[in-house]
């Protein structure tokens, strides 16, 4: 039974909860039931009364219903809930900040506009969000996060051009640090690794802020990875990891890495009971895939059931994602040729460069990834495996697209 | 997921996230969803409806005494309120708004952990008409929330994503089942026509009823016109009648899920079909076309019933919905012998008819339906616009 340990340390009702959550997630639960005990637990709420990101929930949600007028009031909840979702990668937070700000009177400060910005790049809207960028920086020019933000959607959707601009900008705001960075990932998507590196490095050098070291480390890694230095990218997921701090796209990043060294145990190490979100789910299946451990099939059956409920509401978010579970796990190979190219439509980042590559080539086309040959023409990108999987595709003929 | 990390400082102890996380394992983190089954016959509705327990804390509140946990005991006092919340905002119409009494409450799991199930009856002023939906749950507190909808709506069924933005979802009147018989009767006709293996088939049949053979010879240079019409005309109701049997056997058997072929399997089957209608033409082999037509058309019957799945049939009116097809495609079959025979009988004499439309008629058909099953068997194109 997977989290046996649990058993020895919580008490046994809660042992029996989390084997019955288990099986309903991987068996389905069978029907409506009526339960016998009052005291059975149904559910447990993910923001516990002792910590304090739940004193400050409850704080701020009672200056919202004192003051629902008051701006900063507004924002500190709606920014609270954002930075909840993110660090759970729990999607909730991010429709109740969607409807506080909804239901917010009055026009919006350059604060809201940069708050509902984040909420709506988060559901993959970036041209509304950069409306909002645009509008809160009209309104407050020295934003520095706004310009930051600016840059972080031009390089997803492979405007750089765009992202030089808005590195430039926070110069001129007086954020050198994030500038350090927005020019190095800048550079570094534009083929010119060793100086997107050093820049990065820069940055690092100014940074303070654990959050923003954590960043900045996980980013070099990834510039590393590209540059085929794994041992160097180690180190720097590493230095990551040390500062403790919780992060799902590290989390992630660092899963990819030891998949691509083949080395799926400390993935499994990592990944063990983070379950809930579903790109984290997405590389422990494919790290007990790749052990050919006896668990894979039951965490590629959560998965099937966690696509199917967003496919149900309409959610494309996670296609990137979604295409990967296809290709490596179902082996359904027309569909992820499907879900990567409609999501390089929205998101153009070398990950989602890469997913479609690897559909491609899997299903012997060509015509399908011509786009990211596009790409890598224009930008100049060549981190590994790109370039290898871009020389491959080149062996397959041209088809009509 | 798409995030940046920029002016990120918010510091998170990892030992709390991790707690945090063991409480959730194993439960999905998604946006918040309820799952709304509606069935409505006539003006009695009943309603399924599966809400999370986190959203009815969020919105409402459940953890009475405050320690993170919601109990069945918790969610048991609270039912009167959420009965009435919930039902505060959805509104059901059917030529009126329809009053509902809650029922029941239960609870189910669903990815992304435990929902209250609330069941509801409702009775609308109408047995019949338009029938609307009106959602507004969790709006107000949750912009991304969604209701997934199923409705049954006189046995017809629907399904919705409820959103701030849907407003009132109106839902027509399950087409009756004289609308549906009529709709297959025209998919039926419709299809037989851009069927082209079909029609090939049936006119390499119907090609040597307006003649004769010669004194009995197999060969087919010894054939000349037939006397009378009524000659020609037995000879073609054998085999539109021997056809469509076959067929609306199989198609019933395939329709039904009773038998189900691979469709390439099939598909080259009846390129073959044609194949050998065409070349008994230029030397007999079967007499009796009765017989190859009934026999070719099982397999043709498969063939129907692919297009037939593509469509789907309503649950509501299986039966009467597969004969109407059935019947479209004799109308559609018909029709082309009504068109093909005056003319054959008129022209049977001529050398015209004898040499240009069932020798070379036949080689023709014989050449493109052999191209057709190197295609099909062989998963080829060599038809440019196929």
């Amino acid at each position: 039974m997977p989290k046996s340990f649990v058993c020895s340390k919580g008490g046994f009702t809660r042992c029996l909860v989390g084997f019955f959550l288990c099986c309903s997630v991987t068996m389905g639960w069978p029907a409506p039931r009526t339960p016998v005990d009052a005291n059975e637990v149904l559910e447990r709420l993910p923001v516990k009364a002792g910590d304090p990101d739940a004193s400050r929930l409850k704080q701020y949600q009672q200056a919202v219903n004192r003051a629902p007028k008051d701006a900063q009031t507004v924002t500190a909840l709606a920014r609270l809930y954002f930075d909840l979702a993110m660090t759970h990668g729990d999607p909730r937070y991010v429709g109740y900040a969607d409807a506080l700000i909804n239901g917010y009177p009055g026009q919006l400060s350059a604060e809201l506009l940069f708050v509902r910005s984040l909420l709506r790049q988060y559901r993959h809207a970036f041209e509304d969000a950069k409306i909002d960028l645009r509008a809160a920086l009209a309104a407050q020019p020295d934003f520095a996060e706004a310009y930051g933000w600016l840059a972080a959607i031009a390089l997803v959707q492979a405007d750089y051009a765009g992202a030089n601009q808005a590195c430039t900008a926070l110069g001129a705001a007086g954020a050198p640090t994030l500038q350090a960075g927005c020019l190095g990932l800048t550079l570094a998507y534009t083929g010119q690794l060793a100086q997107g590196y050093q820049a990065l490095e820069k940055g690092l050098a100014r940074a303070d802020d654990p959050g923003n070291r954590l960043w900045l480390l996980t980013r070099l890694a990834e510039v590393a990875a590209w540059q085929g230095r794994t041992a160097l990218a180690e180190s720097h997921y590493k230095s990551a990891l040390r500062l403790g701090l919780t992060d799902a796209y590290l989390r992630a990043a660092w899963s990819d890495f030891l998949l691509d060294q083949q080395r799926p145990k400390e993935v499994v190490a990592l990944l063990d009971g983070k379950e809930a979100s579903d790109p984290l789910l997405l590389r422990l299946a494919l790290a007990h895939q790749q052990t050919g451990s006896p668990k894979a099939p039951a965490l590629v059956k959560m998965l099937d059931e966690r696509f199917a409920a967003t496919r149900l509401r309409g959610d494309t978010t996670h296609r990137a994602e979604e295409a990967r579970y296809a290709l490596q796990l179902r082996r359904d190979t027309g569909s992820a040729l499907a879900l990567a190219q409609a999501n390089y439509e929205v998101q153009r980042e070398p990950r989602d460069a890469r997913i479609l590559l690897e559909a491609a080539l899997a299903a012997g086309q060509r015509a399908p990834a011509q786009k990211v040959e596009a790409w890598a023409k224009s930008s100049g990108f060549q981190g590994a495996p790109l370039g290898q999987l871009l020389t491959q595709l080149a062996t397959l003929p041209k088809g009509n697209p | 997921m798409s995030r940046g990390f920029w002016g990120q400082g918010v510091v998170r102890a990892m030992a709390m996230a991790w707690l945090m996380l063991m409480a959730a394992a194993a439960q999905a983190h998604k946006s918040s969803d309820s799952y709304l089954a509606v069935r409505a016959q006539g003006d009695q509705v009943s309603v399924q409806w599966d809400i999370a327990l986190r959203d009815i804390q969020f919105a409402i509140g459940l953890d009475a005494n405050g320690d993170d946990q919601i109990t069945w005991g918790e969610l048991q006092q609270k039912q009167a309120e959420l009965q009435a919340w919930a039902g505060s905002r959805l509104a059901v119409q059917r030529g009126g708004t329809c009053s509902f009494r809650q029922q029941g409450l239960q609870v189910d799991e669903h990815t992304d952990g435990s929902y209250a199930v609330l069941t509801l009856a409702g009775q609308c002023p109408q047995r019949s008409g338009p029938f609307s939906i009106q959602y507004s749950l969790l709006f107000d507190v949750d912009a991304q929330h969604r209701g997934l909808l199923k409705l049954d709506l006189d046995g017809a069924t629907h399904s919705a994503v409820l959103g701030p933005q849907s407003g009132v979802l109106k839902f027509s009147e399950a087409a009756t089942a004289g609308d549906q018989f009529v709709q297959y009767l025209r998919e039926g006709v419709w299809h037989i026509w851009i069927g082209f293996d079909h029609i090939l088939f049936l006119i390499c049949l119907l090609l040597p009823a307006v003649l004769t053979r010669r004194g009995g010879g197999l060969s087919s240079t010894g054939m000349r016109g037939v006397g009378g019409f009524r000659e020609a005309s037995v000879g073609v109701l054998w085999v539109v009648t021997a056809f469509t049997l076959a067929h609306s056997i199989t198609l019933s058997l395939a329709a039904l899920e009773i038998i189900s072929l691979p469709s390439r399997l099939v598909e080259s089957a009846i390129a073959a079909s044609v194949v050998f209608a065409a070349a008994n033409n230029l030397r007999p082999v079967v007499q009796q076309r009765w017989l190859m037509a009934f026999c070719f058309g099982l397999i043709h019957g498969f063939g129907f019933a692919s297009v037939l799945a593509e469509l789907g049939l309503p649950a509501n009116a299986l039966v009467l919905s597969l004969v109407g097809f059935n019947l479209g495609v004799e109308l559609g079959q018909m029709a082309i012998v009504a068109v093909f025979l005056p003319l054959a009988f008129v022209l049977r004499h001529t050398p015209f008819y004898q040499r240009g439309v069932f020798r070379l008629g036949s080689w023709a058909a014989m050449l493109v339906a052999l191209a057709w099953f190197v295609e099909r068997a062989f998963n080829l194109s060599i038809f440019w616009w196929t």
